[in-house]
């Protein structure tokens, strides 16, 4: 009796934190769609807040600025770190301990520590250089340093999940260390790859913080945007930026997923 | 499915065109010279002290030893994945201590197969073709060739996930023939398979090399599987060369305590005193037909003959029988003779097997008697 009644609460508890973590994306999402420019009573169907969004230019500068900082930093975030989840595999006997730290710290730092060292540091050369001036080139550096330990350990965990036989094998089999990398390395991996990319994408698409400091005046993101046009209140157009945000994070993540599970098989 | 079906590659020599026979009769074979051969891991590891060795052209050779014996080590060294410290190897008359193993005319079958998971069977046939640069059509053909050869049968074109380790072993080993290397390293590619298909893949690995002339070399601990497939054995322990020879003289002469106890030899007896070929132990006096100067007496279990009762005559002992286990072709004893235990194995061709208990005569013939050093 008494065992049911626990169960009963852990599944209520279940219930409560589902109930935090989705009504309110759904209550965005419902509401961008709403014909009356209120967040309180839903009106009609409608797809006015989509059609205004389009229509303004600062969001979809915005929008472009995220893509191409979501892509770039990620392709960049994946070459470095991918070397760097090898080189982990490679010297795994050794006593990296203190290394592999130093490469995991920017996961567990604040990150709005991190985002203002980053950018008092940017400051600082483009003041004695001339380099680095804050915008897009400057947030592309701050996303790769935040998304490479994530790149960094997916490949690792795959390289660790292989039969170290392989690497002989394929020395084996004629394979010069060029050819091993194409022919046996990057299609062995290459769902983790393709996994870690969508991931990195993911996390920069979400990120405020580390953008908005690092950000110049000419590079506004769309959670940038979405922070200085919530000052003026919360407008159902916000709503259909969320929810588009949504989608995308949505997707990139399970095609994340996808291909890590299918690296595991 | 197929593992009984394929197993039987050598039966049909009229299933493959009479010019395919011919060019791979014809493979040059290369003989492998090692010399002076040290590897040490760390500090204090040392995995091979020093081994000379030269293995013949054409020959299956196996490297027999327990485990940290430096076999695997020898053999990867053959491969080229692992560098000696110092010695020099020789493959087909040309010194290849230096080159690294994707140069090397010497191709792997592995433990654990190691067949690439992202590629299917095909592929991985292919695989080593392909990083030597043969065309696409080319490759197509030698897999198809050697699919034939091996009896691969439709497995060329499933994914490496749907085979059964019998599959992925003959996979593992079509993958490193296909190449045509001077010599084919073999790393105890059939310890992982059930007791069963094991034999099964002994004599059909055999075939191939004969079929094939090509140098093997096989690395076991299983003295019973270097008995059946080779034609000379080496026996390495700690690192250095024990002996080497046929599995005959292997098992029937052993040089040392080492060599015969890994043979599976228990009945050793030191020997206190000794006259000409008449030999003391702790069993009595036996005489054997040549006695050599070793310190160590080996009686084969499978040399004894028991008499009932106690019988008088030259190289005649009696004893107790204190075990008997019937094992249907043949029985084996464990005897007593005063406080000494000596072990018996008699073929059962219908006669009288000794009880637990009964005082019987052990004889044994003096050219079976050997003497080996400690």
């Amino acid at each position: 009796m008494r065992k049911r009644t626990l169960a009963r609460g852990l599944a209520g508890i279940w219930w409560v934190t589902l109930f935090f973590l989705y009504v309110p994306l759904f209550v965005i999402v419902l509401f961008s769609f709403n014909s009356a420019n209120s967040t309180a009573v839903f009106e009609n169907f409608s797809l006015v807040w989509y059609r205004r969004l389009f229509g303004n230019e600062q969001i979809i500068d915005a929008f472009g600025h995220s893509l191409v900082l979501a892509v770039s930093s990620s392709i960049v975030a994946l070459v470095i770190g991918c070397l760097i989840g090898y080189g982990m595999y490679r010297h795994r006997h050794r006593k990296l301990g203190w290394l592999i730290v130093l490469i995991y710290l920017p996961i567990v730092l604040p990150d709005i520590v991190f985002g203002i060292s980053e950018m008092a540091f940017f400051v600082q050369i483009h003041a004695w250089t001339g380099l680095l001036e804050p915008g897009l080139g400057t947030m592309i550096i701050a996303h790769v340093t935040f998304q490479i330990p994530f790149v960094a350990l997916i490949v690792y965990s795959r390289f660790v999940g292989l039969d170290p036989t392989l690497f002989e094998a394929a020395k084996d089999l004629y394979a010069s260390p060029v050819k091993r990398v194409v022919h046996f390395m990057v299609p062995t991996i290459k769902p983790a790859l393709i996994s870690a990319f969508f991931l990195s994408f993911t996390l920069s698409i979400d990120d405020f913080v580390i953008s908005f400091f690092t950000a110049g005046p000419e590079s506004a993101t769309l959670p940038i945007y979405i922070w200085s046009a919530i000052k003026k209140g919360v407008t159902p157009e916000i709503n259909a930026i969320a929810t588009l945000m949504i989608g995308a994070v949505a997707i990139a993540a399970i095609f994340s997923m996808l291909f890590n599970r299918q690296g595991r098989r | 499915m197929s593992e009984t079906m394929t197993a039987d590659i050598a039966d049909h020599p009229d299933a493959r065109p009479a010019a395919d026979e011919r060019d791979r009769s014809n493979h040059k074979a290369s003989s492998i010279e090692m010399q002076g051969l040290h590897k040490r891991f760390g500090r204090d590891t040392v995995a091979l002290d020093g081994v000379d060795l030269n293995i013949r052209a054409g020959e299956f050779f196996t490297l027999l030893g327990p485990s940290g014996c430096g076999k695997t080590t020898l053999l990867r060294i053959l491969a080229g994945l692992e560098e000696p410290d110092a010695g020099s190897l020789v493959v087909g008359g040309k010194d290849i201590t230096e080159m690294p193993p994707h140069q090397r005319s010497v191709n792997t079958v592995f433990q654990s197969y190691a067949l690439f998971p992202h590629l299917s069977v095909r592929e991985n046939l292919a695989f080593g073709l392909k990083m030597r640069g043969m065309p696409a059509a080319k490759r197509h053909a030698k897999v198809d060739e050697i699919a034939d050869f091996i009896k691969l049968g439709d497995l060329v074109d499933r994914h490496v996930d749907q085979l059964s380790g019998g599959q992925r072993q003959r996979i593992a080993l079509a993958r490193a023939l296909i190449c045509e290397p001077d010599v084919l390293l073999l790393d105890e590619p059939l310890s992982a398979l059930d007791a069963g298909l094991r034999s099964q893949l002994q004599v059909e690995l055999l075939r191939v090399q004969k079929r094939l002339g090509m140098t093997f070399v096989f690395v076991t601990h299983d003295q019973q599987e270097a008995m059946v497939m080779s034609d000379r054995i080496a026996v390495l322990n700690g690192g250095t060369i024990q002996q080497v020879g046929p599995p005959r003289e292997v098992y029937e002469r052993p040089v040392n305590a080492f060599v015969a106890h890994f043979m599976g030899h228990d009945n050793l007896y030191p020997i206190s005193a000794r006259q000409g070929d008449r030999l003391t132990t702790a069993l009595g006096e036996l005489t054997a037909e040549e006695a050599g100067d070793g310190e160590l007496l080996l009686i084969r279990p499978e040399t004894l003959d028991l008499l009932p009762g106690a019988v008088e005559g030259p190289n005649h002992l009696t004893a107790t029988v204190t075990e008997r286990l019937y094992r249907g072709s043949h029985a084996e004893f464990r005897l007593a003779i005063g406080d000494t235990t000596l072990q018996a194995t008699v073929n059962n061709r219908g006669r009288h097997l000794p009880e637990v208990g009964e005082t019987v005569t052990v004889a044994v013939a003096p050219e079976d008697l050997v003497t080996l050093s400690e």
